[in-house]
């Protein structure tokens, strides 16, 4: 009973082989466990400990195996059996198992008991007869709901089977037979197919984030075709701006942020992190797997640690930086990994076990010992020597052997220090967690500095500043040549002006020599390098070499302290008063000393270059760990993602709390259709596109909007999308459609991050502009841009401020300026044309005729709306900017029908 | 503005046709909405008319929130007890029963670290009687205190959550796990409509809670659509409505004809989409965003009051100057006919006054903030007669624990106090109990949604005839009016 009182807190034993001191508490996941599994049949009275312990079973100096009353001793059993034989022993499983037993033995058996709000465990405590009886109906229900498809997210995905439906005409691919089979077991009716015009706005602005230019519009309304539908989303699959759509999506919920800190110190985030942006979209835009990003992100430095495409996609994790709280940083990597990639809140083990899930404080740390070595670093990239200009800003492991301790409380005073805590993953998570392998780097990946560009850009240093000294020279000879021919005019000052410049001429010829031999002394010692990068230290060759190197190296050092002490004697450096005396003096000894050196028989010290030097080993806990969660047998990964892509096409996700698919989130809408997408997924090669042809294909996705009384009467909230529903443009969106109908968008992808007070006018996609704590756009933050430090699912506020910005920025005015001359130009000014072609440039639809008639009122009545006008021809010109304004600020224009 | 741009509450398909209803337009309309519509018996609209159900005692109501948990035995509900009992367990005083674990199981999750605060701490601020009630308070919110004769203290809350989601918790009656629910001033505005025209009926001052905690949701307006959902002013920054005035020299009639042609536009949008609520507050917003572009600016002037008004408030003093703005920025609000306008301090993250260490060093140097320009407020509602119809409630999350946590205190969901003022409370009035030690509500105990019923009592609504169809409510969603404390 001992032993199976341990096993009863199993994730106290960690990976079957660390056992941790056991709480003998009821654990608060047990009790959680038992209300996921009876939910709302629970009476109040079992959400107890009293439901499996002793009244006293949890007070400390009972004995461990007095603890359990007979119910809960009866579970405690069957658990250690279901983990003899290598399940996981979940408690839901043994609470069915042991429904119809009487553990007490007082004749009622255990689930009765606990419906009718009796201790199952308490032969004292016994429903009488009528009670048993009226709970008859409650038990009938209890079983129907355990009946109905059960969601088990920490369990692999195995993929459902597709209902059978009667609205089979309905059905185009599997998504909408489990959507039909919800509309038919609540009486919904599907809406009917969205309008054309509807339904094309929609899909362009859902693949690619711009809506259709009235060609693209017109060409689909003339395309009779059966697959004309299918064809435009095959063509928005292609396009490179799907990679800007769903790239920024993805950076919401990898939290992309730009540095942000303090005048130009870097506290948060790093610089150069563009790079990783353009990653996400170009990684899109090839439809890589998604298993391969998770890979890419979480250990690209381990999978291809040469590859600076590949590097590029840890600045996931350089994201995380924090200047002043490695604490913090670790943090924010550990839990938002946990709630972007596996949906499960991490972080409420950093303290304390976790209150609903099955996570022990011991497994945060384990996770935490995956990232615990690893740091941030920039390295140089061809044509750009500074990095703090630009760079690779990527990952590494900088501490291999860097302990992690469980933080007591999870106050960083506070470590643990009796026992360093080993990499892991939660393993109530399941999967397939590969041995961990430390991974030997590359030696670019050691010394990215003796990269082929990085020495080739140095020797070209050296060369361009030997041609700059002699420059100087020309410079210098010039300049006396001037001096000698002013003295040929006469002054009293002539003979010390000529000698300062001849001075400057022997200063700058002296530094010449230096040049060249800063040069030569490079190319000695990059010789030497050279032989010990090939393994020969020691050889002769290297013997001679390292000579050589040393011996320029003391040259140098000599025509330098030569040259500085000639400069300081004759005046030429920069004196400060009464010490240049002892300034001649310092330099007279440095001058000595290099000679000294120099007059020693040769040697092979000579002194390396300082080179930025990386360990030689990379943990390769992180690749563990993106294999284990890249993997198929991984119940989350796909789950997850899938919950994100959906959340994304029809602004509601399956599961709503999409961070959170533990105990403690909600429950999905539909969970069979979920697994199905999951298993699909990852059968489509964990291909995106696939995915995202399937669902804005399927019927689900092609239904209008409009609502619909007799369905909202059954189903208030839409939750079993029996319309599409409508939604907001995400702010980005917003900035960007207007740019684009206002014919100002330049299409350019990728590079550095632009200023975000550059918003209103430079004309580039909105995920271009930098976007940090403090740096951000402000008309984008109206409309509910990404929150920086997370942002798994956008807010849809509507907003007076929303208003001012679509009515009175500089940037609608602008934009509605220019498309009405160009409108103009195109159609001329005749009201009705002109109508008719600003509807489809701005919404991407022709209006109805009632809206024809108020704009044509609207553009006959001038006057009214161009006040100040002079002309007639002003006036009608400013009604036509103001109509095209109204439709920029129009809800359909900022909404997905 | 003129009629065109009516306010837009409440907007219907039939509404729709009334607006628009005037020459072919309403006619087209008309026949659209025939074909489409209405003959299908598409139910009455639930909608309230705007008018209170019975007489109200207020007109509007300052919602003033303290994020992260303001200590209750250090504030309105003073523990003598503790200090007697400082450094003693709870077991070894006569007070040793609160710990049975009946009583502690209305907690959410029971957090061991957040409730095994065993050893009492003696209070970090000494204690004063105020005014002829007599009240005693925390000498942390002395100013307060002066105007004990015109408080209403309620000592006997509880919660359920045991973390900042009580924060959620208190504006919507839900735990946070459950999601986003209306808040108490959405459902003011909701039941009630706007007083003015110029301004949103739900301003949001101050920074609201964080993420964690309910985030936009302790201001939200959920299945009651967004246009009842709080509109927050970013008085303390730069720019508080940015965008204020049109780019590109529009003047102020050309403006309003373009947005009279775009309210007209949307409404027949809104054909297809008959009682759309996003439709609707779009509209709404624009016709807001019109007036506001005056009526902010004029309501943000400060200046332009007495110096001995912003001194009141101690807006004269860098300490007070920011809540101080605040305060009078929400008088000002109500002044001009904002429904609601809830306050928060100390928001973001789980708030400033979690003080689970340095409790005297927190709680000294917040209260030092607020303690003043709330007392401030109380005095210039009253001195202006507006007290007479302006319901002023003063809240936080929880209370904090009895029991030492190092130097601070814990949470505390288990009893905690409010106080309510005007608006038709009972002045000087002290109601419900904690136990010796504040540890339990034990006296005429009130779940936060109590709070709720009362104010809108105080509004004139019954909060079961606001029901919305489909939509299911508890009966702890209604709460139950504190009679004792209504005059």
């Amino acid at each position: 009973m001992s032993q199976s009182c341990k096993r009863w807190a199993p994730v106290g034993a960690v990976l079957g082989t660390l056992v941790v001191a056991v709480s003998a508490e009821a654990r608060p996941a047990h009790k959680a466990a038992l209300v996921g599994y009876l939910g709302s049949f629970l009476d109040k009275r079992l959400n107890d400990c009293r439901t499996c312990h002793r009244p006293d079973g949890t007070r400390e100096g009972i004995p461990l195996q007095e603890r359990h009353n007979p119910f809960g001793a009866r579970l405690a059993a069957l658990r250690a059996e279901a983990l003899r034989a290598g399940s996981t022993g979940e408690l839901t499983r043994l609470l069915d198992a042991v429904a119809d037993e009487d553990s007490d033995g007082d004749g009622v058996p255990n689930l009765m008991e606990m419906v009718t709000g009796h201790f199952p465990g308490d032969a004292d405590d016994v429903p009488n007869a009528a009670a048993v009886a009226a709970a008859r109906k409650t038990l009938a229900e209890f079983a129907k709901s355990r009946s109905a498809y059960a969601w088990r997210p920490f369990e692999p995905v195995q993929r459902p089977v597709v209902p059978a439906v009667h609205r089979r005409g309905w059905v185009r691919n599997p998504i909408d037979a489990f959507i039909a089979a919800e509309h038919e077991s609540r009486g919904l009716q599907p809406r009917p197919e969205a309008p054309k015009a509807v339904l094309l706005r929609r899909v362009y602005l859902d693949l690619i984030g711009l809506p259709p230019t009235p060609e693209e519009l017109h060409a689909f309304l003339n395309d009779s075709s059966a697959d004309a539908y299918e064809k435009v989303v095959e063509r928005l699959l292609q396009s490179p701006h799907y990679g800007e759509r769903w790239g920024r999506h993805w950076m919401d919920v990898w939290r992309y942020s730009d540095w942000a800190g303090f005048g130009p110190e870097v506290r948060d985030s790093q610089p150069h992190i563009w790079r990783w942006r353009d990653w996400i979209v170009e990684s899109l835009n090839q439809d890589k797997g998604y298993d391969r990003m998770i890979l890419e992100m979480l250990a690209g430095d381990e999978l291809a640690p040469e590859d600076p495409d590949t590097l590029r996609a840890t600045g996931y994790l350089v994201r995380n930086f924090k200047r002043y709280s490695r604490e913090k940083w670790l943090q924010d990597t550990v839990e938002h990994t946990a709630q972007a990639f596996v949906g499960i809140t991490l972080g409420c083990a950093r303290c304390h076990d976790h209150f609903y899930d099955p996570i022990t404080q011991h497994e945060y740390y384990q996770v935490r010992a995956i990232f615990e070595p690893h740091h941030v670093r920039i390295d140089r990239l061809p044509g750009q020597p500074d990095v703090t200009k630009d760079g690779l800003v990527r990952a590494f492991d900088a501490q291999p052997e860097v302990p992690t301790y469980l933080l007591i409380r999870g106050d960083d005073r506070t470590p643990d220090k009796s026992a360093p805590i080993p990499p892991g993953v939660p393993r109530t998570l399941g999967g397939k967690f590969p041995t961990i392998a430390p991974i030997a780097l590359p030696r670019w990946a050691v010394t990215p500095d003796k990269r082929p560009f990085v020495i080739e850009e140095t020797i070209a240093a050296e060369r361009n500043g030997v041609e700059q000294a002699r420059q100087a020279v020309t410079v210098a000879r010039r300049r006396a040549a001037a001096a000698a021919a002013g003295t040929v005019a006469g002054t009293w000052a002539a003979p010390a002006v000529v000698r300062r410049a001849l001075d400057a001429i022997s200063l700058a010829e002296q530094d010449v020599t230096i040049a060249e031999g800063r040069l030569e002394t490079l190319l000695k010692v990059l010789r030497v390098e050279s032989l010990e990068d090939q393994g020969r230290k020691d050889s002769d060759d290297w013997k001679e070499a390292a000579k050589e190197a040393r011996a320029a190296q003391l040259r140098q050092a000599v025509a330098e302290a030569r040259r500085n002490l000639w400069a300081a004697e004759r005046g030429l450096l920069p004196a400060s008063g009464g010490k240049a005396a002892a300034k001649i003096a310092d330099l007279q000894k440095a001058l000595a000393q290099a000679e000294a050196e120099w007059a020693r028989p040769p040697a092979t010290n000579y002194k390396p270059r300082s080179l930025n030097t990386y360990p030689a080993t990379s943990t390769g806990r992180r690749l563990a760990f993106a294999r284990w969660l890249a993997d198929r047998s991984h119940p989350l990964t796909a789950r997850v993602a899938m919950n994100h892509i959906w959340l994304r096409h029809f602004g509601q996700a399956i599961v709503p709390t999409v961070f959170d698919f533990g105990r403690n989130g909600r429950p999905p809408s539909h969970p069979a259709l979920l697994d199905w997408l999951a298993a699909e997924f990852m059968d489509q090669g964990w291909s995106m596109k696939a995915m995202h042809r399937l669902i804005v294909t399927s019927s689900t996705y092609r239904q209008a909007s409009t609502p619909d009384p007799a369905n909202a009467a059954i189903d208030r909230d839409n939750r079993y999308l029996w319309r599409m529903p409508p939604r907001r443009l995400e702010a980005e969106a917003v900035r960007d459609a207007l740019l684009f109908v206002g014919g100002e968008l330049d299409p350019k992808l990728g590079g550095p991050d632009i200023d975000h007070n550059l918003g209103l006018t430079v004309p580039r996609r909105s995920l271009y502009f930098r976007h940090a704590q403090e740096k951000q756009m402000e008309f984008l933050k109206i409309f509910d841009c990404a929150s920086v430090t997370e942002s798994y699912q956008r807010k849809e506020s509507v907003l007076p401020q929303q208003a001012l910005a679509l009515a009175n920025s500089e940037l609608t005015v602008r934009l509605s300026r220019g498309l009405a001359q160009r409108l103009s130009a195109r159609v001329g000014t005749e009201p009705v044309a002109f109508v008719r072609a600003a509807f489809e440039q701005v919404l991407s639809r022709p209006p109805t005729d009632a809206e024809l008639a108020e704009c044509v009122a609207f553009l006959e009545a001038p006057q009214r709306v161009a006040s100040t006008a002079r002309t007639p021809g002003e006036a009608a010109a400013r009604a036509r900017e103001s109509l095209v304004h109204v439709l920029l600020n129009h809800h359909d224009f900022v909404t997905i029908r | 503005m003129r009629p065109s741009c009516s306010p837009c509450r409440g907007i219907t398909r039939r509404t729709f046709l009334a607006d628009t209803g005037m020459g072919f337009t309403g006619l087209a309309l008309g026949a659209m909405l025939f074909r489409d519509g209405i003959a299908r018996g598409e139910p009455a609209s639930p909608e309230p008319d705007g008018q209170p159900h019975f007489t109200p005692k207020a007109r509007a109501v300052i919602w003033l929130f303290f994020c992260g948990g303001v200590s209750h035995v250090e504030s309105f509900d003073p523990k003598p007890e503790l200090n007697k009992y400082a450094g003693k367990t709870i077991d070894d005083t006569p007070y040793k029963d609160v710990l049975h674990p009946d009583k502690l199981k209305n907690v959410i999750a029971p957090n061991p670290n957040h409730g095994g605060r065993k050893v009492l701490m003696g209070l970090n601020t000494p204690v004063r009687r105020h005014g002829q009630s007599g009240l005693a308070v925390g000498d942390w919110w002395q100013h307060v205190g002066a105007c004990a004769d015109d408080i209403a203290v309620v000592r006997s809350l509880w919660t359920t959550d045991n973390d900042h989601g009580a924060q959620l918790q208190w504006h919507t009656g839900r735990h946070v796990r459950e999601g986003p629910f209306p808040t108490i001033g959405a459902w003011a505005c909701y039941g009630l409509g706007t007083l003015n025209q110029n301004l949103p009926e739900y301003v949001v001052l101050g920074t609201p809670t964080g993420d964690c905690c309910g985030g936009e949701w302790t201001y939200g307006a959920a299945y009651l659509g967004p246009e009842y959902a709080g509109v927050r002013l970013n008085i303390d920054g730069k720019d508080p409505l940015p965008f204020v005035s049109p780019a590109g020299g529009k003047t102020r009639d050309d403006q309003e004809a373009e947005f009279s042609l775009l309210g007209r536009l949307n409404r027949l949008a809104g054909i297809d989409y008959p009682d759309d609520p996003v439709l609707r507050a779009r509209i709404k917003s624009y016709e807001l965003a019109f007036r506001m572009q005056t009526s902010v600016p004029e309501t943000l002037q400060l200046e332009k009051e007495s110096p001995a008004t912003l001194k009141l408030y101690g807006i004269d003093q860098p300490t007070t100057r920011a809540f101080g703005r605040l305060c009078l920025v929400a008088r000002r609000l109500v002044e001009r006919g904002v429904r609601f306008v809830q306050i928060f301090h100390g928001g973001g993250g789980g708030g400033a006054w979690d003080a689970h260490s340095n409790i005297a060093q927190n709680h000294g140097n917040l209260s030092a903030q607020v303690d003043k320009p709330v007392a401030g407020l109380l005095r210039d509602l009253k001195q202006r007669g507006m007290l007479e119809d302006t319901l002023v409630v003063w809240g936080t999350e929880f209370g904090r624990s009895p029991g030492a946590q190092g130097t601070g205190r814990d949470h505390h969901p288990q009893g905690f106090c409010a106080w309510l003022a005007g608006g038709g409370i009972k002045p000087g009035v002290v109601h419900g109990a904690t136990d010796e030690i504040g540890f339990h509500a034990v006296e005429h105990r009130h779940y936060v949604t109590d709070i709720h019923a009362t104010v809108l009592h105080l509004l004139g609504l019954d909060p079961r005839r606001l029901e919305i169809p489909g939509r299911k409510r508890l009966e702890i969603d209604y709460g139950e009016p504190i009679w004792d404390i209504i005059a």
